[in-house]
């Protein structure tokens, strides 16, 4: 049905490529320096659409359906960074902290602890402790967790201050963890426990050394912001997976109803957003470098550098998630069949919810990098979506390697195109090249297998 | 198809039993939506007065005729088009631009060329030209489906917005044009808004009488069978993109008549009237009253219209807020619709 007269196609398609090539090749002869100055904003902006796509390809290859929530999150990601900086934003001049959003914030992540502790550390105790005990212990953490978000965004001056112990916490458990798989294989079993405990302990230290650097570090905070604002994205994203296309899913199966419910989701996070921070475009506050280096008689900021390095190690983490760990194969099993994996022994909603708390990070990731190299607005969300899935289209639909090719590729040509035409024609252009993609090579650079 | 035969065998066991009726009524979301929103209709008319109830009638025909055309393809087609403010646009600024004589100050705009014509000249223009861009991007789109027909959709919407704004030299970009001039027929100018509001009901019973014809006629069950199963109607020897570019075209159209009827009822259009979120409201509209009735996308712009103009009572909404705050409601509604009614208050067609 899509391609009807494939010969024709072919030629017509390698024609298109060959002008386009040609073309181009004829501009850089005439004015290299400003080749390298477009290919270096190919490469950040790329990198930003790649980031994007690269979730966007993980959630939609797992769940095969059109998350539009995913925009939102790009969109809260930004907003988030706005929201906990808005006093050092603009001299403070459009300061937003509003009592209702920490609410609804802090009942989120409490909702979510909540859920996370119920699937992963209730069964194990189940058996052992009363039911009621274990209920309200969870209860508590999760509460106490909801509480600690909400005291976040209520004080973010301090968040250096504040987010120290949860460093500190997560550094030590996360370096035990680590250190616990790596001696599982090698030592012993008798002196496992002991082992353990001894770097636990100098990790616990370690940790603590961390959190109190980070404490006396205000220039910390907007990085801090960064993280925190990314998980609130993911945290909101998993809740919507799990307290919403859970039961649309079981009640049907057409990929059109989860899209369109998850547009009048994008639609409403999309009017609240103008709501508490107005429509009008907004700058975040300056990261990391931000001084141009000049290379090759183009100017590059440090920051572009660092969105592409961003993209990257995203990449490779997923790319190792994906490839190396059981809950990559589980992920890759869902995507292949989701009954079939149900029936091994999956937990499928665990895993989907995972899937779209990574995937809905990314996109608050690629969102607050967009939002540093230009502004932010509410808007911003959607046409950030629709690049994200234009870049895995043009990659090849449901493929990682391909996700990452299309961001960059997107960028590329985005940024070649707007180089005879004006800047403000850049989505235009994006949306061409969508078409003539899905017309000419509707399975992409990179087709999945 | 479905919802009919049972709406007929509770109205048969009303006639043989009429305690039935309360039992029958008890379960009608039909009944009790259309009570309802019409219910609301008469109250805020009685309420508000005359005046305010022309005004928000004229912004009602002017929605109601859009979603009345986004039906024909959304719920009649089954494609799921989100681009159709593009076309609205198209017929919105070619009325603008061809009546419009307005003289501006040619300090830090550019000029763009006057035409002076008259309302009754332009619209027909807009509407053809709406009908144009339809066929050339309709043959493009008509390969698509599902998902993938969405992402298009949502591109023609940006690129003709990109269009709006950045052609300056013919739309004077996020300036606007001004001075629109309310239709005329010879000396008689519809200027008072009742004479308005007349005319844009006529033209929308215009379009529901063309869309009833459409869906009754061979034709619209061709179109019905494109939805339930493309490829069986296709083994039939029915050219299903034929019939999809025709319906699209058509769809277009009426969405240019409803762009003309916009600009010259405003008297200024700008970009900002044809974002992508217009869009996606108006599929809200479509889906909220109800995919595959003609009825049912009228209860959907008057209850959104209802909707929008209820808000402005609310003590708590500052009304600089309104313009989100419906956003935000329809989109809530979307989401319990698609969890509790994909087939939307008096729909006959699940998505």
């Amino acid at each position: 049905m899509i391609a009807q007269r494939p010969n024709l196609n072919n030629t017509l398609a390698i024609a298109l490529t060959a002008a386009a090539a040609v073309y181009v090749g004829w501009k850089i002869s005439q004015s290299p320096e400003q080749a390298v100055q477009f290919a270096f904003n190919g490469l950040s902006v790329g990198a930003v659409y790649a980031l994007l796509a690269i979730g966007f390809t993980l959630v939609y290859s797992t769940v095969w359906f059109f998350d539009l929530y995913y925009g939102a999150a790009a969109a809260i990601g930004a907003y988030g960074v706005f929201y906990l900086r808005s006093q050092e934003t603009l001299g403070g001049l459009y300061a937003v902290n509003s009592i209702v959003v920490n609410v609804i914030f802090a009942a989120v992540t409490a909702g979510v602890v909540a859920w996370a502790l119920y699937e992963s550390v209730y069964p194990r105790f189940r058996a052992r402790v009363d039911r009621s005990v274990l209920f309200g212990i969870g209860g508590v953490l999760a509460a106490g967790t909801g509480v600690y978000t909400g005291f976040l965004l209520t004080n973010p001056k301090d968040l250096h201050i504040n987010l120290s112990p949860v460093i500190a916490l997560g550094f030590a458990v996360l370096v035990t963890w680590l250190l616990y798989q790596a001696y599982q294989g090698v030592v012993a079993a008798r002196v496992l426990q002991g082992l353990v405990v001894i770097t636990g302990a100098a990790a616990a230290a370690l940790g603590v050394y961390f959190a109190y650097l980070i404490a006396n570090a205000p220039d910390a905070k907007l990085y801090l912001s960064w993280g925190v604002s990314c998980m609130l994205a993911g945290v909101v994203g998993l809740a919507f997976y799990r307290g919403l296309y859970v039961y649309m899913r079981a009640r049907s199966q057409s990929p059109l109803i989860m899209l369109v419910a998850s547009l009048g989701i994008l639609l409403a996070i999309t009017a609240l957003t103008s709501i508490v921070f107005e429509s009008t475009p907004r700058p975040l506050p300056e990261a990391l470098g931000n001084d141009p280096w000049t290379f090759a008689g183009a100017t590059i900021k440090g920051f572009n550098v660092f969105t592409v390095g961003v993209a990257l190690v995203g990449f490779l983490f997923l790319l190792y998630l994906l490839k190396f760990t059981s809950f990559g194969k589980s992920v890759r099993a869902i995507g292949d069949d989701e009954e079939v994996s149900k029936v091994v022994g999956i937990n499928t909603t665990t895993v989907i919810a995972v899937v779209f708390f990574i995937g809905a990070v990314y996109a608050a990731m690629a969102g607050l990098l967009s939002g540093h190299d230009t502004a932010i607005q509410p808007r911003m969300g959607l046409l950030l979506l629709l690049k994200g899935w234009i870049a895995s289209v043009v990659g090849g639909i449901g493929n990682l390697y391909g996700a990452i090719v299309g961001g960059f590729v997107l960028g590329m040509i985005e940024q070649f195109g707007i180089w005879d035409l004006a800047g403000e024609w850049r989505d235009v252009i994006s949306f061409v090249l969508l078409i003539l993609f899905l017309s000419f090579w509707p399975k992409g650079l990179l087709p999945r297998k | 198809m479905q919802a009919e035969t049972e709406h007929d065998r509770s109205f048969t066991q009303i006639v043989r039993k009429p305690q039935a009726l309360v039992a029958a009524a008890r379960n009608n979301v039909e009944l009790w939506a259309n009570l309802l929103i019409i219910g609301w209709a008469l109250g805020f008319m009685l309420w508000q007065g005359v005046g305010f109830a022309i005004t928000v009638g004229t912004v009602f025909a002017i929605w109601a005729i859009l979603s009345v055309s986004l039906n024909l393809v959304v719920g009649f087609t089954g494609l799921l088009s989100v681009g159709h403010v593009g076309f609205f646009g198209i017929g919105a600024y070619t009325v603008a631009i061809l009546t419009s004589d307005a003289k501006y100050e040619q300090l830090r705009t550019e000029a763009i060329p006057t035409f002076g014509w008259p309302f009754f000249a332009a619209l027909p223009l807009g509407v053809l030209l709406a009908g144009i861009v339809a066929i050339a991007v309709g043959v493009v789109f008509n390969r698509f489906r599902d998902d993938i027909y969405v992402l298009v959709s949502f591109g023609f919407a940006i690129i003709s917005f990109n269009v709006f704004l950045n052609w300056r030299n013919l739309t004077r970009g996020a300036f606007g044009i001004h001075e629109i001039p309310r239709p005329a027929v010879g000396s008689w100018v519809l200027d008072r808004e009742l004479e308005f509001l007349i005319f844009a009901l006529a033209l929308l019973g215009l379009i529901m009488l063309l869309s009833w014809l459409i869906v009754t006629s061979s034709f619209g069950r061709v179109l019905t069978a494109i939805r339930e199963d493309e490829q069986a109607i296709a083994v039939f020897g029915y050219r299903t993109t034929h019939y999809k570019l025709a319906v699209w075209t058509i769809s277009a159209m009426m969405a240019g008549l409803a762009g003309g009827l916009f600009a010259s009822w405003t008297r200024f259009v700008d970009p900002n009237s044809f974002i992508l979120l217009e869009s996606m409201l108006l599929v809200a509209i479509v889906i909220l009253g109800g995919l595959a009735t003609i009825w049912g996308s009228l209860l959907g712009a008057m209850a959104f219209v209802l909707l929008e103009e209820g808000m402005r009572f609310l003590p708590f909404l500052p009304a600089i807020h309104i313009g989100q705050a419906r956003l935000v409601v329809l989109g809530i509604l979307l989401v319990l619709l698609m969890l509790f009614r994909p087939q939307g208050l008096v729909g006959r067609y699940r998505l």
